[in-house]
C-alpha cells in the first residue's frame, strides 16, 4: 500500500461534456466503503490488517504474497482444479454395483432428471466461476509478474472481481461431506481423489483472494500510466 | 493478527468532503473544481474508468425488490420437496426439514444442526434482518450505526452458505443411481430454493451500508 505521487491535472481524465467533472486521484487517502468516512492512507506490514475507526470495516490487509508467490498459488489452484473436475468425488456400491462419479457427470444427471436449472446454478457458482477466477489470475499474473501490462486488463479485472464474488468452492465443499454421510446410511461410500482436491483448492483460493483486488488495481494503474508517458 | 489504526479522529463523510471512493477499484478522488460530488454527476474513476456514484443508484428499492421476491418464494422452497428417492419398494418425497430429520435420527447430529442453520434459519434471518436495516435506513436513523453495520457484514459473510443443500442433493442425484435398488431425482422445490438464496444474496450486495451512517447531507435533505 505504497502511496503514489497524484498526477498532474493534465493526465487526468478529460472534463465530462455534460458535467464537467474532473477528478483528480488523491492516492493518500482511504475512504471506508461500509460507513464513508475519511482516512489517510498508512503502509501495512505484512499480516497487519487496518480498519475503519468508526464502523470497524476492514480497509486493507499488508499483503503476504508476492506477485510470483500469487502466480504459484494460481497454478497449483489450476491443478487442483483439473483433478477435482476429471477424477471421481465419490465411489458408492450397492449390492456389487459399483458408481463413481464427478462433478460433472453429477451436474448432468440433475439437468438430464429435470432440473437444468438447478443444475445451471450449481455448475456456475462450484465450477465455472471458480474456473473463471483460476484462468483470469493466472492471465493477469503471468505479464504482471514480470512487470508487464496484460491486453484487456480492466474488463478482466471486472469480470474476475464478479467470479470471486459469486464463487462457492468453500460451500461445495461442506456440501459435498454432508452428501456423503447422507449415503453412507445406504451404501458403502468411498472419497475420491476429487474430494480432496476440492479441499486443497478451497485452502488455495481463500489465501489467494484474502488481500483482496486494490493491490492489482493499484499495480495496473501504475503500469498503465508508465505506458502513457512517453 | 495485530490492528493497524489510521490516524485520523474525526470523520468527516467522503461525500461531504468532495470526495468519490470508487467502488470497484477502491481509488479515492477528488473534484478539481472542488464542489460536493452528486447523483447525476456522471463521473467516472480516473484509474479503472467505472462510474462513480456517492451512494449506490436505488439502493433501497432494489433490497426491497429483492427481499419481497425472497419471502414469497422462501414458503415453496420449504414445502415443496427438492428431492425424492425411489426404490423397488417405493417412492419418497424430501423436503429441506425431512432431509435435516433423516440426519438427525442418523445420529449425525453435528450434521444436522449445519444443514439447519444453513438452509432454514440463514435465509430467514437474513429477510429479517435486510428489512430491518432497510426500515431504519430510510428513517435516515443515526443511532446505532457500528451495531447495525456489525449485522450487515454477518449478513453479507453468511450469505452464501445457504447454498449448501442445492449441493448436496445435485451430489445425491448423480451418486445414487442404481436403478431398483435406488434413485435419486431433482424436484421444482430445489429450484425455489436455490432462487431464495441467490435473491437474498442480491439483497445484501445491493443495500448501500453507508445510508447506516447518514452525514450533513442526509440530514439537510430528510428535514
Amino acid at each position: 500500500m505504497t502511496p503514489t505521487l497524484a498526477p498532474t491535472s493534465s493526465d487526468v481524465l478529460p472534463a465530462d461534456d455534460r458535467a464537467g467533472a474532473v477528478l483528480r486521484p488523491r492516492p493518500d487517502l482511504v475512504i471506508c466503503e461500509q460507513c464513508d468516512a475519511v482516512h489517510q492512507r498508512i503502509s501495512l506490514e505484512p499480516g497487519q490488517t487496518a480498519h475503519c475507526q468508526r464502523c470497524e470495516a476492514l480497509l486493507g490487509r499488508g499483503h503476504r504474497f508476492s506477485l510470483r508467490g500469487l502466480l504459484a498459488l494460481a497454478l497449483a489452484s489450476l491443478t487442483c482444479f483439473v483433478i477435482g473436475n476429471a477424477t471421481p468425488l465419490v465411489s458408492i456400491s450397492v449390492r456389487g454395483n459399483v458408481n463413481s462419479i464427478s462433478l460433472p457427470q453429477a451436474l448432468w444427471h440433475t439437468w438430464e432428471a429435470g432440473e437444468p436449472l438447478s443444475a445451471m446454478l450449481a455448475g456456475a457458482t462450484a465450477l465455472l466461476f471458480p474456473l473463471v477466477v483460476i484462468v483470469l489470475r493466472l492471465y493477469l499474473l503471468l505479464p504482471m509478474s514480470r512487470g508487464r501490462l496484460p491486453p484487456h486488463f480492466m474488463p478482466a479485472m471486472r469480470v474476475l472481481r464478479f467470479a470471486t464474488a459469486w464463487g462457492m468452492v468453500e460451500v461445495f465443499m461442506l456440501g459435498a461431506l454432508v452428501a456423503v454421510v447422507r449415503s453412507a446410511g445406504l451404501a458403502s461410500v468411498v472419497p475420491g481423489p476429487a474430494l480432496f482436491a476440492y479441499g486443497a483448492l478451497t485452502l488455495l483460493l481463500t489465501s489467494a483472494s484474502a488481500a483482496g483486488l486494490h493491490r492489482l488495481w493499484h499495480l495496473g494503474g501504475e503500469m498503465q500510466r508508465e505506458a502513457r508517458a512517453p | 493478527m495485530k490492528k493497524a489504526r489510521a490516524p485520523r479522529q474525526v470523520f468527516s463523510s467522503g461525500r461531504c468532503s468532495g470526495l468519490y471512493n470508487c467502488a470497484t477499484c477502491g481509488l479515492v478522488s477528488q473534484r478539481a473544481d472542488g464542489r460536493r460530488p452528486q447523483d447525476g454527476d456522471a463521473a467516472h474513476c480516473p484509474r479503472c474508468d467505472s462510474p462513480l456514484h456517492v451512494r449506490v443508484p436505488d439502493s433501497l428499492e432494489r433490497t426491497w425488490a429483492c427481499l419481497l421476491a425472497a419471502l414469497l418464494l422462501y414458503a415453496p422452497a420449504n414445502l415443496m420437496p427438492i428431492m425424492s428417492t425411489a426404490n423397488a419398494f417405493g417412492h419418497n418425497e424430501h423436503t429441506i426439514l425431512g432431509g435435516i430429520g433423516e440426519l438427525w435420527n442418523a445420529g449425525s447430529w453435528g450434521l444436522a444442526v449445519i444443514v439447519f442453520v444453513a438452509s432454514i434459519a440463514v435465509p430467514i434471518l437474513k429477510i429479517a434482518i435486510l428489512s430491518f436495516l432497510a426500515l431504519t435506513a430510510q428513517r435516515c436513523s443515526c443511532a446505532n450505526g457500528l451495531p447495525r453495520t456489525r449485522l450487515f457484514r454477518l449478513v453479507e459473510a453468511v450469505g452464501h452458505w445457504s447454498m449448501l443443500d442445492v449441493y448436496v442433493v445435485v451430489l445425491l442425484v448423480g451418486m445414487v443411481q442404481f436403478g431398483p435398488f435406488g434413485e435419486v431425482e431433482p424436484e421444482p422445490g430445489l429450484l425455489a430454493f436455490g432462487a431464495v438464496v441467490v435473491l437474498t444474496m442480491l439483497a445484501s450486495a445491493s443495500f448501500d451500508p453507508r445510508l447506516l451512517w447518514p452525514d450533513e447531507i442526509d440530514a439537510s435533505s430528510h428535514a
